[in-house]
Order: C-alpha cells, then structure tokens, then sequence
C-alpha cells in the first residue's frame, strides 16, 4: 500500500528519479511507534548512485589555520610587507596592520610539484594525493558560527551535522560500532552542537571519543563489565533472553520487542568487538612508529582502524578548544602543525598501501583561514573571505590545487567554493545526491545544504 | 552570503502546478533557482506596481508577451533572448538589473538553462507572487481551518462494546474497515498502563491487588481518579509539554552564554498547572503574557515563571552577524508559538510566503513584531511593593553613581590648570597665590593647596616640582596626572583609592563631596530594599514597533510594515491591529479562544497520542496542507469541542479518554487485523509501548525502592550516582544533553518537538548491561527484594511484582531458581551477587520496558 507520506516522499525528491528517503525505512526514520517492520535504522543503505568515497574522515584544524602559510603561497606579502594596497584588506574580527610575509617556505612537492608549506615536511611528501582547495569561503569570522557551518551547515546550532546525515542516509557497514565517530580530547568551541544528530534521531549522533586517554575498555560509554567475568554475564544474558522469549511468545510475533532482543545480543559481542579497535597494541611497531606517538597521531591510527571496519564517517579535531587561533602570533603554527603533520601524513600512507585511500575521502581544513594582513606584530585574525582545505582519496584527483585566492591571499577569487558547495561536493563524492538526501521534519524537508551548494565536479579523478 | 533557511522549493512544485509530472522537475528548477531572483531583482521594476518599458515579469504570459523592446525571452533559444542579453551586461545600453551590481554567473547560467530547457514557468498571473495572492474563501475551506464541530457519533452494528461516544467513533471506521477489536485488556495490563500513563510510574504490587480485588463496576474510575489526584500526575504531563516548549536552562553555543539557572521555576510552574488542571486556555494565556494577566500579588508571583516558555528561548551567538542571529531568534519565537500551540508552520514564511498554507511573508511578521516589541528579561520575584522599592532603590543608586560619575569627571578636569597654575606660582617666586587665582579664574585655597601639593608632586610626575622646567613639560605631566584619574573612574563613579585621595586633597579638604555621596551609596546598597529578589526567565515590554518584512529573509533588505496582528487565515481579511503593548495579550487571547479552530484540536491530538502512541493526526505540530489529515476527524473534534466545553480541562479529557473502550484494549496481535492493518490506524487494539526514559529511569529506581518522590525545586545533575530523584527534575542542556537522555531518544532542546522517536540500538543495550546506573539500582533492587521476602520462592515473587506488577509463573520460578542456585566457575571474578544479577535482568527485560 502507498501511504501518503510515500508519496509525498516519491513526489517530493523524486522527480522520475527513485528518491533516497523512501529507500529508507520511512516508518523507522519518521518513528511512527507502531507495529510496522522496524528495520535496523544503522544498516548500510545503497547510495543514489554509484559512491567514489564510501567513509570519511576529517581530520579538523579548529581554530582556523591561515591558508597563506599553508597551502596557498603568496609572495606579494613579502613585496608589500608592511603595507596596505587597495584590494588587501577587509573587515573581519579585529582590526588588522598592514600586510605580513608568512615566515615559512613553501616548497614544490612531489611530481606535480604543489607548493606546500614547510611545516608540513611529512604531508608535502603526499602531494600527489592532494586536492587543494584554494578558494573556499563561509559567512562571518567568528569561530562559533563558522564550526557550525562547517560542520552542520548552518551557523546556528539547529541542524545536524555532516556526519549525522551520512549515517542516516547511508547506514554503516559494522553495527558492532558507531556509525559516526568523533574524536577531541575535551570539547572543542560549541561541543557536542559540531556532531549533533539534532531532529535526526539520537541515534545518529556522533559517538564522541576522549582521545586525551585511550583506553579500549573506557573509550565507549558503558562499554565494558567491570563486575561480571565474561561466562557469568554470558549466563545472566541467557536468562534474559529466556525471560524475554517467553514474554515475546505470549504476545506473538512484535517488532520492537524482537528488535530489542537482537540489539541486547549485539550489545554483548559489541563489548569484546569494540574494544579491539582501540586497542593500539594490535599494530605493528612499524605502523604505531608511522603514526608516532601523542593524543592526535592515535586518534588518526585509530580513525585508520574505524574505517577498516566499515565506520562510515570519522571526525578529528586537533585539540580542545582552538588549537589552531594564532592571533598573538603566526609561528605557533609551526608547533601545530608538528602536532598533525606526521600522523595525518601516515594516515593518507597507511590508507594508501591497505588500498583504502581510493574509496576513503580525507578532509583536512578548519572552519575559516587567516588574514594577511597582521595582528598585533606577528599574528593574524581570522578571515571568512578566504581560505584553504584539501581533499584527497575518495575520488578526488590529487596533486592538484583548485580555484584562486586574490594576490594576498584575503578572498577567494576564481572557482569560489562556500561551505554548503564543499558539503555538496563530499556527498557527492559518497554517492548522494544532496538535493535529494532530505529529513521530513514537522512539515518541511530539510537537507545538509540548505537551499544551497553546487558540485564541484572539476574535482573529481 | 544570502542565507535562507527553509527548503520548501522542491516539494512546492508538485502542488502548485498543474503540469504532467515530467515536466514537474523544470518547476521546480523555475521554482528554486528563477523564482527567488525574479522576486528579488527584477519585478520591483518590471512587476505589478511598475512595470518600466511596459515590461512585467510576473507571469509567464507576461514575460512571453515582454515589454517595448519585444519578448523578453525565446523560449527553448537563451542565445537569442533579450533577457538574457541584459543580465549579461552584454549591451552596454540594456543592463539589468540596472542600480545593481551584476547577477553572479552562476545565476545567469541557471536563466540560460531554464529557458535552453523550454522556460517552464507555472505563473498563470492570477496568482501573483507579489500580492499575497491568496484566494482567502477557499483557503479557510480547509478542514483545519474549520471550526471543530460537535458531531452526534455515529451508529454502529455492534451496541454493546462502546461504553463511550469516543468508541462509537472509533467503531464505526472499525466496522467500515471489517475489523474486529481485540480483547479488553485484563486487570493487570490495564493497571500497569494507566499508572504509566498518567504518572510515569509502575503501579507498587499494592494498589494492584486493591484494583484486582474491587469488583465494583467503577472501579477503573476510581484508579483513574486516584491517578489525576497524584502530584506526579503533572511530572509525567508537563514533561510533554516541556518537549514542545524546547525547555532547556542553557544555549547551545559556547561564548557569553549565561546559563538560566532559574529556568526550573517554568518547569515548576507546568508542573503545578497540570496537577492543579489549570485550564488550557488560562495555561496558554499566562506563557504569553503572565505580567499583563496577573496584578494581583500572590497570582503574579506564582505564575511570572509561565513566561519562560519564550524567556528560556534560544539566544544564539551575536558577534559579526548579529542581525542575522536576532532574526534567527525570531524564528524560534514564531515556531514554537504557532507549531506548538496552533499546529502551523509560520516560521516557513520568514522568506517567502508560505509555500502550501495560507501564511503570507507578512504574517510571520506581524508575529514577529511582537517578539521585537518584549525582550527576555530576568524578572524579580516578589510583592509588587517590595518590587517597587527595590527598583526605586536601584534606580537611586545608578542615579547616584551616575551623578558621582559626573562630578568626579568635571573635577579631573580642573587638575591640569590648577596644577599648572600651581607650578606657576612656584616658578614666578612672587607667590601671589590670590592674583593668579584671580586671573585663571581659579580658587585661592584650592590653589594654595595645590601649590603645596606639586612642592612634592609624586614619583613620575617630578617636573613639577622643578621651578626651571620648562612649562610645556609641567602641561604635560599635569595632563598625565588628569587622564590617570580619569580613567580610574569606573562605571559607580568611583575613582581608584590613590586618585580619590589626589581630588579630595586637592579639592575638599575635610568635606569631601565624594566621601558623603560614597556613604550615601554603600548605605543604600547595604539596605534591605536594595536586596535582590528571586528571579525567573520571562519577558519585560520595550517600546512597542511594528517591524518591516525581511525580503527573502534578508534583514538588510526591508519590505513592507507588518502590523502586529494575528494570522489573516485565521482571523479574517483585515485582522485587528494588536494595541496594548507588545500585543502579548491580543496575541494570547486569540490563541486561546474557542473561535480558534486550531488551538483546542492541537491540544487534543496531542493527549490522545500520549495514550495510544500514536495521534489521530499523524503530524501534531503541522495541521498544514503537508500535515496528515486525521485518521478520525468527527472524533478528532468531538473531543475538541467536548473539552472547550469541559473548560478547557485536561482531567476530564483524560478521564473521557480512559473510561473508553478503545483505551482499555489489549494489545494483543490478531493475525487478520494485523495483515490489513499492521500499523493499527483504526484502533483494532491498544498500541504496545515503549516507555520513555524518564519512565524507564524512575520505573528502575521506583522497582529498586529507590526512587525520591521529592517534588520541585533546582535542577539535579543525572550523571550523579546518588541523583534518585524523577528524571524530570534533570538539568536540560543545548550544549551539552546528558548522555543517557540523548541516547535513549530523548529531543534535542534546541528545537520544538512533536513526538520522541524510537530507536533500537546495540548502544542502549550496553547502558543496561554495563552502566553503573543500572548496576547500582539492581543491588538496591536485590536487597530490597532480600529484606522484603523470607525466601528465594517468595523473593522472585516479590520481585515480579514489583517489575511488572504480576506474579512469577511456574515456569518463570523454576529458572529463576536454578539460577539462584548455579554456582561461579571464577568466583573471584564476579562481583555481583547471584540475586543483583536477577534484578538487573528483571529490569533490564523487554517487560520492563514495554508496556502493553
């Protein structure tokens, strides 16, 4: 029978095309409480079309990095330092002095010879596997709205994240692990809004991961008995399950009821399955050495293992708070980008040599860039105008480097890119369409990217 | 960049066009990507009030047509239409839009595509998109729009199953659809669920054996009595308001949040409303406007916390955008208003005007004006005297301070000249203090003070001891000296310690005017009127103003004034304009009005899904075109009208509800019934339910003898092992819900909700297996079970009991036993008891957690 919702659905995102939304177990996804097949809202679902990436992993420089000592080299900031040529600048957070020259080199790296930052001496030998993109913007130059938009595409905190809408509209492939992991040692600015399930259902919240400390056996709410050896809760459990067979079978045949018997066994192996994918001491020597050692190499190496076992988005931050906000002064990006350097570099080899890099898409970038121009002596502000991430795997073509900033490196200029078109293009890139990828919430059809956002194909291998 | 938040384009085609359905995906490109610009950009000019060069394009007749210069476009052929040639600035003479910047390209390749693809456009000029274009009589045709009218229910084959009207209703559809209901549900199951229902409880094994054992034919009733009558009553049904409310004591975002530590008052306040029945048009009236109601002092009090319906409203980050978050806010403010008391979606007209319902861009702001006319305010808690006096007592002070301020800031600017006169004296070694007094107009004897003071000018400010110095370094040092006073200055009009002694020295001698206005200062801020009063979240009245239309949502592009008013669907073509104030009041009173055929129906929905699981419409907060139609729509408004009637009374709703048939089905599975309707639409049985994790969290601590029935009072911290109070005492947060209630489905509070959804997952299993929560209720639960029963048979008797209100069977029994019984491989490793490991299975089990 065609329900009404049905059709609204079919009509509504489809236009001759088979929408996503019905594909999704609409009784389930809309949660009408009733005795309809309750299908398992976190199976892995078909995209709507053929995935180039099937997982994510965005390796997030909050605080916002500058792109003109990074990824997108300005030379006329060396002419011009100190001064103020028409077109250098303009508003952002604070007031700004005159032009400023990065105080690092930018070196042509691998056979496309990119220009990359010297910071990044382990990241510059992946060059190849870059796609740079140079001409990305979002809306204000304050850090609370920009995460927001980067991650939920919108600046308030009403939406849900990226990472909450793959899962919905795409499932995950383990279910003995979360769909959408998210990784921070504390909380980054905003906190739990960044990986918020908002009107999805809960279940499609991040999962998020202390990495300050990670223990297998704590790294998951609740995830490990500390009372019980494991045959006497394997007991208990089979009593449970008796008590609830008899309960079911008195009462016939009812989906959540069995539902919830499935979920408590899946429950149990969880405890032992999970922990395994956070146990570190399953690497290789070699491998851990990769990464190197530190709360942000072992969250990259454990996103490695995450992914491996199906995860469908994984999110890192670099640290608590924002990290990456040089405002005092722009050499402390040096010591940032000692914290991530290596082991986002490792993550892009270790994924590359176990074949996973070509259908796992890597995000790296913040939620703005940086100004050009000073702040104080030696730092900078941020900047909404214009700024750098760069994509590799999944898809995407490395070695390349897309758009253009100005000739100071304030606004983007050629090939702009906002948010909701980065966003558009990533879901592309997972199989979606993301027009169509839209949540029914109290009478109106949401989507990640608003009203807007256009696919960047020049991206794409 | 532009920014528009509500997604309708997409969908709205399917309606509004009669097109085949091949061709509904060009309206919609029309609709999303043309539409909006031509709005925007051109039909100011070239629209229904102007139309330069005779050319109109708002419709597509119009624009076919064109104006003097031809057509303006070919359809099929973009190449060769004048539109195109004129947003391409191509001809130097023809560039359009003419006082603005250039289109972006990527919206002039968005015309080329629409006309290269045929220039669908469904326009027919009848519906102008710049008038609000609305045909009201038919519009107001719609069934929500109607007034609910009191229907005789309807007869039925089978006279002997409805107790009720409500079943007659429920019947009829039953016997239209050839479905037989099921069973009553038996004693047990009908206790367990009405005690669920109304209180969020389990029903203690004692007042189940009362209810087994009374045989009267009112019996039920009297369970149901007992039940509204409980103070946990209103904990349970507050709670589905506080979801529709966004109840929350924070924001979500992390700078400069204050956090509303008061904000438990409103929860409070809900609560009480609903144990006391407070009727639901009062309920709605003091959310709105409590202040305006309530002069009474008593009265005023206890219900100012109503208005943290929208005093806990969003407030969201205001740094480089600050327009654009305030209009952020508004939305809140319009959805939670309309959705949650009127079932409207507004809030989709804060763009354009409302794609599927009656709502003119207008409307949202003519609500919205209204919000912009209050503001969220912390208001004081007590007598109005006593309010009185400690805001005279407050105004007094900053009139002081401010006075204070004044004089400090007008004496430090007397330093520099007396300072340099001073010197002066010095250097002219005539010392005739009098005659340079006389000449720069200064005091004597504050002069000769001074003299005396720059004899031993302090450290820094030397120069002025030197008679040699030259007088431009003395200016500037003496300059140094004011400005350092000045900026001690603070807001109070206090001056630092060093400064303050420098003035009253120089100026004052014995009497310092700064030491009497610091008595009088600290004597009024000690007093007892001075004294802060509780506060709660609510709202205070600023100077009324109607605001302008944002066009597209764009606070920087104003259209039109929008009277504060109500919705013209509602309340006829030409609404009365609000003018007490804000219009609060207004606004309040035409919500909570028996002329409003939304308000009563919403409500009733609501309350019926609550008891069924599911509502009679499918979509409580949007009874829109995109809403569901009911499922029972005579009954739908035989219970509106019926509880206007009633006064607007939730009890006796509950208590019509409950004394039915339907309400007393069990939920047991019929195979026929099931195959024909296995969502249960026609109400063949009661629904199965799963508690919610308020309930499922108090049932816990309930079972284990745990559970503090404490009622009120400041928020309690979930995460805290020994928080055994209800879980709708709970902290709320935006920033940062607490783990278990967001994974246990609970809203995220940054939004209004309608409905919990239900997931399963692994995740909340583990809660159960794992948490220390649990873990910890099920050893109270062991060891209540221990004290209460002699022995092990007797135990798991008890224990049944009070889990799920119904004794062991056999079968259960003899495996209960043989577990009690079994013995540890490891002892060593185990760490709970043989019975905690029952009791945590006793509520960790399916039974626990659903109720039939």
């Amino acid at each position: 029978m065609l329900t009404r919702r049905d059709f609204l659905t079919r009509t509504a995102t489809g236009f001759g095309l088979v929408g996503l939304a019905h594909l999704l177990n609409d009784q389930q996804l809309l949660a009408t409480p009733q005795a309809g097949a309750p299908a398992n809202p976190l199976a892995p679902r078909a995209p709507h079309f053929a995935a180039k990436a099937k997982r994510i992993i965005h390796v997030f420089m909050n605080g916002g990095p500058s792109q003109v000592d990074t990824f997108d080299p300005k030379p006329s900031l060396t002419r011009y330092a100190g001064q103020n040529p028409p077109g250098s600048s303009r508003g952002t957070e604070r007031r700004t002095g005159g032009l400023m020259p990065s105080p690092f080199r930018f070196n042509p790296s691998g056979h496309s010879g990119l220009p990359v930052s010297e910071i990044f001496p382990r990241i510059a030998q992946c060059a190849d596997d870059l796609c740079v993109i140079r001409s990305m913007h979002t809306n204000v130059p304050n850090h609370e709205p920009s995460l927001l938009m980067m991650t939920c595409g919108d600046m308030q905190p009403v939406r849900p994240s990226m990472g909450s809408w793959l899962v919905y509209g795409l499932g995950t492939e383990n279910q003995n692990l979360p769909g959408f992991v998210t990784m921070c040692p504390g909380f980054p600015v905003v906190g739990p809004a960044l990986w918020s399930n908002s009107f999805l259902p809960g279940i499609y919240q991040g999962a998020h991961i202390n990495n300050s400390n990670m223990d297998p056996r704590r790294v998951l709410q609740n995830l490990s008995n500390t009372y019980l050896s494991q045959g006497a809760q394997r007991e208990q459990m089979d009593l449970m399950r008796r008590l609830n067979e008899m309960h079911l079978a008195q009462r016939g045949s009812d989906n959540p009821l069995e539902a919830r018997i499935q979920s408590m066994e899946m429950a149990f192996r969880m405890q032992f399955e999970a922990q395994e994918v956070f146990d570190l001491n399953r690497e290789t020597a070699a491998t851990r050495d990769l990464y190197g050692r530190g709360q942000f190499n072992d969250a990259c190496l454990v996103a490695r293992r995450l992914v491996e076992r199906g995860v469908r988005a994984v999110q890192i931050y670099t640290g608590s708070g924002q990290p990456w906000d040089d405002h005092a002064n722009i050499a402390n990006h040096r010591v940032n980008a000692r914290t991530v350097d290596q082991p986002v570099a490792a993550l892009l080899k270790d994924l590359k040599n176990r074949g996973l890099l070509e259908d796992t898409l890597v995000l790296w970038g913040g939620e703005f860039g940086r100004t050009p121009t000073s702040e104080g002596a030696t730092g900078r502000d941020h900047n909404s105008h214009g700024f750098s991430v760069w994509l590799a795997g999944g898809g995407v073509k490395g070695g390349m480097a897309w758009g253009a900033s100005d000739e100071f490196g304030f606004s983007a200029q050629e090939g702009r890119m906002h948010v909701h078109d980065l966003h558009a293009t990533i879901l592309h890139l997972m199989g979606i369409d993301h027009e169509r990828l839209t949540y029914r919430y109290s009478g109106r059809d949401f989507r990640l990217t608003d009203v807007s956002g256009t696919v960047n194909h020049n991206l794409f291998a | 960049m532009m920014k528009f938040r509500f997604l309708a384009w997409l969908v709205c085609a399917v309606f509004t066009s009669n097109l085949a359905a091949q061709d509904a995906d060009k309206v919609a490109f029309f609709e999303s990507r043309i539409r909006p610009v031509l709005v925007e950009n051109c039909l100011k000019c070239h629209g229904e009030t102007k139309a330069n060069a005779k050319l109109r394009l708002d419709s597509k007749a119009a624009v076919l047509k064109g104006g003097i210069s031809g057509p303006a476009i070919v359809p099929g052929n973009a190449k060769d239409s004048l539109l195109i040639k004129a947003i391409r600035h191509a001809d130097p003479e023809l560039k359009m839009p003419s006082k603005e910047t250039k289109l972006p390209d990527n919206v002039v390749s968005d015309f080329e595509k629409w006309i290269d693809l045929g220039a669908a456009d469904p326009r027919d000029g009848k519906q102008s998109a710049v008038a609000d274009g609305i045909d009201w009589k038919k519009a107001r045709e719609f069934w929500s729009f109607q007034p609910p009218k009191k229907v005789e229910p309807p007869k039925v084959r089978n006279a002997s199953w409805p107790k009720t009207a409500i079943d007659r209703f429920v019947l009829a559809k039953l016997e239209v659809e050839k479905l037989t209901p099921v069973r009553p549900a038996t004693k047990r199951e009908l206790i367990r669920r009405a005690t669920f229902d109304l209180t969020g409880l389990p029903p203690a094994p004692e007042e189940v054996e009362v209810f087994l054992k009374d045989e009267s034919a009112d019996a039920f009733a009297k369970v149901i009595d007992r039940l509204l009558a409980s103070p946990h009553y209103g904990e349970r049904w507050a709670r589905y308001w506080l979801d529709v409310a966004r109840y929350a004591e924070d924001q979500a975002h992390t700078f400069a949040v204050i956090p509303n530590t008061n904000a438990w008052r409103y929860r409070d306040w809900a609560i009480n409303a609903f144990n006391d029945d407070m009727p639901y048009d009062r309920f709605i009236k003091l959310q709105l406007a409590a202040d305006m109601i309530e002069t009474e002092d008593a009265a005023r009090m206890k219900h100012l916390p109503a208005l943290g319906l929208f005093g806990l409203g969003a407030q969201y980050y205001k740094n480089t955008d600050a327009a654009k978050a305030a209009a952020d806010e508004l939305d809140d403010r319009v959805d939670t208003l309309t959705r949650g008391f009127l079932g409207l979606t507004v809030s989709c007209a804060r763009c354009h005007d409302h794609k599927f319902d009656p709502i003119p861009q207008i409307d949202y702001y003519s609500l919205a004006g209204i919000f912009t006319s209050c503001k969220i305010a912390n208001v004081p808690l007590g007598d109005s005297a006593r309010v009185k006096r400690l805001e005279e007592t407050q105004a007094k002070i900053k009139k002081l301070e401010a006075e204070a301020k004044t004089k400090a800031n007008s004496k430090v600017e007397e330093l520099t000249p007396y300072l340099v006169a001073a010197w002066k004296v010095r250097a002219a070694k005539q010392q005739d203090i009098a005659a340079i007094a006389a000449a720069d107009k200064l005091d004597a004897a504050v002069l000769a003070r001074c003299v005396k003071f720059v004899e031993k000018a302090p450290n820094g400010f030397e120069v002025m001891r030197k008679t040699s110095a030259a007088e431009k370094d003395v200016v500037t040092a003496a300059q140094a000296m004011q400005k350092q006073a000045k900026t001690s200055i603070n807001k109070k009009g206090q001056l630092d310690k060093n400064n303050k002694e420098l003035l009253d020295k120089l100026f004052y001698a014995d009497d310092s005017v700064f030491q009497l206005s610091d008595a009088m200062l600290t004597k009024l801020r000690n007093s007892d009127d001075a004294k802060p009063l509780p506060i709660t979240h609510g709202l205070a009245e600023t100077a009324p103003a109607n605001m302008k239309v944002f066009l597209r949502g764009n606070p920087a592009k104003l259209g039109d004034e929008a009277p504060r008013r109500f919705l013209k669907v509602l309340a006829g073509d030409d609404p009365a304009k609000f003018t007490q104030g804000s219009g609060r009041l207004e606004l309040a009173n035409a919500i909570a009005s028996k002329d409003n055929p939304l308000t009563a129906r919403v409500m009733v929905n609501r309350v019926w899904q609550y008891h069924f699981g599911r509502p009679l419409v499918g979509t409580p907060s949007n009874f829109g075109a995109l809403g569901d139609r009911p499922t029972h729509p005579e009954l739908l408004d035989y219970l509106a009208v019926a509880f206007m009637e009633n006064g607007w009374s939730f009890k006796k709703l509950h208590r019509a509800i409950m004394l039915s048939s339907v309400y007393q089905l069990s939920a047991e599975r019929d195979e026929k019934n099931f195959n024909q309707d296995g969502d249960n639409r026609w109400l063949w049985r009661q629904n199965r339910r799963r508690l919610d994790v308020e309930s499922w969290r108090d049932a816990m601590l309930a079972a284990a003898g745990k559970l503090d029935r404490t009622l009120g009072g400041p928020t309690t911290n979930l995460a805290a092992v020994d928080n055994n109070r209800r879980t709708v005492y709970a902290k709320i947060s935006r920033h940062d819900l607490n783990h278990v209630l967001r994974l246990f489905d609970f809203p995220d509070a940054n939004i209004t909700s309608e409905r919990r959804v239900e997931t399963t997952v692994p995740q909340q299993q583990l809660f159960v297996l794992n948490s220390p929560f649990v873990i910890e209720t099920a050893k109270a639960f062991a060891a209540r079970v221990q004290k209460e029963a002699a022995s092990d048979t007797e135990r798991i008797q008890r224990a049944f009991q009070l889990a799920y209100g119904r004794p062991a069977s056999a079968e259960e029994s003899r495996l209960f036993e043989t577990f009690l019984q079994g013995q540890d491989a490891e002892p060593m490793a185990n760490r709970l008891s043989r019975w905690e490991r029952v009791a945590q299975i006793l509520i960790g089990s399916n039974e626990f957690m659903y109720v039939d």
